[in-house]
């Protein structure tokens, strides 16, 4: 059987915010019974979704703020509990202890202890894994040589600039050589050189056999360094693929160049497209997509000294991929809304 | 085991490092050296002056600190993060709370040992005999600063450092006075009213359910040289210990359902 670096199925999280939601045990059962709102409420922050990252993949998830990203990776890491629904860490179920020794990760805005310094804050991490005071000592002047911060060695962590904490972050998410990182916003608040370091890293652990699961804003890292890519909006999975098939799938259009295509058979064609236009004697079309191209083509064929140029596939940026789909989203959502019973 | 000791290390360093807790014990220190010049007027009572205030001041500067870092200890990690690098790791949650447990018990051990140590100089400077019985009501309060330190740690499993820090000084003053208050007469027999009988009701609840801390105090008994039987003592960690262990499986089973948001 093939085994899942890690996967989520049909998970769904609930928050019970508020006063009462917070108090574990009493507070969501009282919520959902009386319904009780002000005092507490309830957030879908994630609606039912599955994916799965396969071994050796770098995997990227993309989406809007508050579309659900860092709820499912919580759930993920066993920091929240889901409301419903299951997941896998390196084909255990979530919570495995012998999983997590294989795990790296590493959360958005990270905060550590500032009263440590590198070396000591690396022994602390290498600690919770069990490692012998040799390996703790090896592993950690190694992590710090392969970031750069041998130099910070003897600074505590409040010195540290945010490039470094990012930097030294990572190095906690590597200090057991993890089969699975999982990276929350890796990139966020770095300056262009800083962001360079984690993609170049990145390349580096793919090269090493890793999985790499990483959430971003940034499309263009992203586009660089993925294999596939999940877009997650309102808590749901708009989009998952590979990057080639997402970008230019069946809706992708397709730009048709012909000439010697004249008078009424262009018109004809032209009802067809969604664009056209005609200059230097050439004749553009825009097909909204890739599903009428042979009957378009057919009809091409049959107007006499037509010449085909070419037919160019669209493909799609990132960027619109993920507008789209936000957007497709939103319309969704406000759909759901207005159609519900008041 | 390691990674209990791990987290433990980790809030020893952090207290340690922290400059309020510095502070703290030497104003402390210097609250006795005060002692000294003030126990120096009275008439030839200077060590009875000396062991009541000094065993008074190391009590309650070792509350007080324990309230103070105890109700932020899980908080902190959570506020500022911390913890969500640590439980992706392979660690039970109740193995963090025990090693942050541990870790502030162990930093009051060496901050009690000090002032301990300070009060003890003093003795041999007045040429006075620091006894037994002052290491039998040191070790009670040692004891005492355990519960109280398992009360912050089960409150702020679940709650702000501010209510924790409410309720664990609720909880600290009413273990200090549960033999009086167990005997509390709120009316005469012909006055009581059933809502003066429901109170009572309550309040006598309350002082059964906290732990009684008046047991460690045995000032008076030092103070006269009225020697303690180490049977006592012994009942006295016993009786501790079972509270702690209580209060910390509770607050494990509180943090286990939390979701770090």
């Amino acid at each position: 059987m093939n085994q899942h670096a890690l996967s989520v199925q049909d998970l769904v999280k609930t928050f019970d915010l508020g006063f009462l939601g917070a108090v574990p045990f009493l507070g969501p059962g009282i919520t959902r019974r009386f319904q009780l709102k002000g005092i507490a409420q309830r957030v879908e922050a994630v609606r039912g979704i599955t994916f799965s990252v396969e071994p050796g993949e770098v995997f990227g998830f993309l989406g809007p703020n508050g579309a659900g990203k860092t709820t499912t990776i919580k759930v993920l890491m066993g920091l929240i509990h889901p409301t419903s629904g299951q997941g896998t860490l390196l084909g255990a179920p979530l919570g495995d202890a012998q999983a997590r020794a294989r795990l790296g990760f590493l959360p958005e805005h990270p905060y550590f202890y500032e009263y440590l310094k590198p070396l000591e804050f690396l022994d602390f991490y290498a600690r919770l894994f069990n490692l012998t005071h040799r390996e703790r000592k090896r592993r950690a002047e190694a992590l710090l040589d392969r970031l750069g911060l041998t130099y910070a060695k003897d600074r505590p962590l409040r010195k540290f600039s945010k490039g470094m904490i990012q930097r030294i972050g990572v190095a906690q998410a590597l200090i057991n050589d993890p089969a699975l990182v999982v990276l929350d916003e890796p990139m966020s608040g770095l300056d262009p050189m800083g962001r360079k370091d984690v993609r170049d890293l990145i390349f580096e652990l793919k090269e090493q056999g890793k999985t790499v699961f990483f959430s971003s804003h940034i499309l263009a890292d992203v586009e660089a360094l993925c294999d596939r890519v999940a877009i997650m909006a309102r808590g749901r999975i708009r989009s998952i693929g590979g990057l080639h098939e997402l970008l230019t799938d069946a809706q992708s259009p397709v730009e048709i160049v012909t000439r010697g295509v004249e008078g009424a058979p262009r018109e004809a064609l032209a009802a067809l497209a969604a664009q056209a236009r005609e200059a230097s004697g050439q004749q553009t079309f825009i097909l909204e997509s890739d599903a009428i191209l042979e009957s378009f083509l057919d009809q091409l064929r049959a107007v006499e000294g037509a010449r085909l140029i070419s037919v160019i596939p669209r493909r799609r940026s990132l960027e619109d991929l993920f507008v789209e789909e936000a957007a497709k989203a939103d319309a969704a959502d406000i759909q759901a809304h207005e159609g519900a019973p008041a | 085991m390691s990674q209990i000791f791990a987290i433990a290390l980790n809030t020893f360093r952090e207290a340690t490092r922290n400059r309020v807790f510095a502070s703290l014990i030497l104003f402390a220190v210097a609250m006795l050296l005060l002692t000294l010049a003030v126990s120096s007027a009275s008439l030839h009572e200077e060590v009875r002056l000396m062991k009541d205030i000094g065993l008074f001041l190391i009590s309650t500067f070792s509350v007080l600190i324990s309230i103070f870092i105890g109700v932020n200890l899980v908080y902190k990690e959570i506020e500022r993060k911390t913890i969500f690098t640590i439980i992706p790791k392979p660690i039970f949650r109740f193995q963090f709370l025990l090693g942050k447990y541990f870790g502030l018990a162990s930093t009051m051990l060496i901050q009690l040992i000090f002032m301990s140590t300070v009060l003890a100089l003093i003795f041999w400077g007045l040429d006075a005999n620091f006894g037994e019985e002052m290491v039998q009501a040191l070790l009670l309060i040692y004891i005492e600063v355990l519960i109280v330190i398992a009360i912050a740690l089960f409150f702020s499993s679940f709650s702000t450092p501010f209510l924790s820090g409410l309720l664990t000084i609720g909880a600290f003053i009413i273990g200090r006075f549960v033999d009086r208050i167990l005997v509390i007469r709120l009316a005469s027999k012909d006055e009581m009213t059933p809502a003066l009988e429901n109170v009572k009701t309550f309040v006598k609840t309350i002082a059964h359910i906290v732990p009684d801390l008046s047991i460690f105090n045995t000032t008076p008994y030092v103070v006269y040289e009225d020697p303690i039987d180490w049977s006592y003592v012994l009942n006295g960690v016993g009786y501790g210990v079972t509270y702690v262990i209580i209060l910390l499986f509770l607050a494990s089973l509180m943090f286990t359902r939390r979701d770090f948001i």
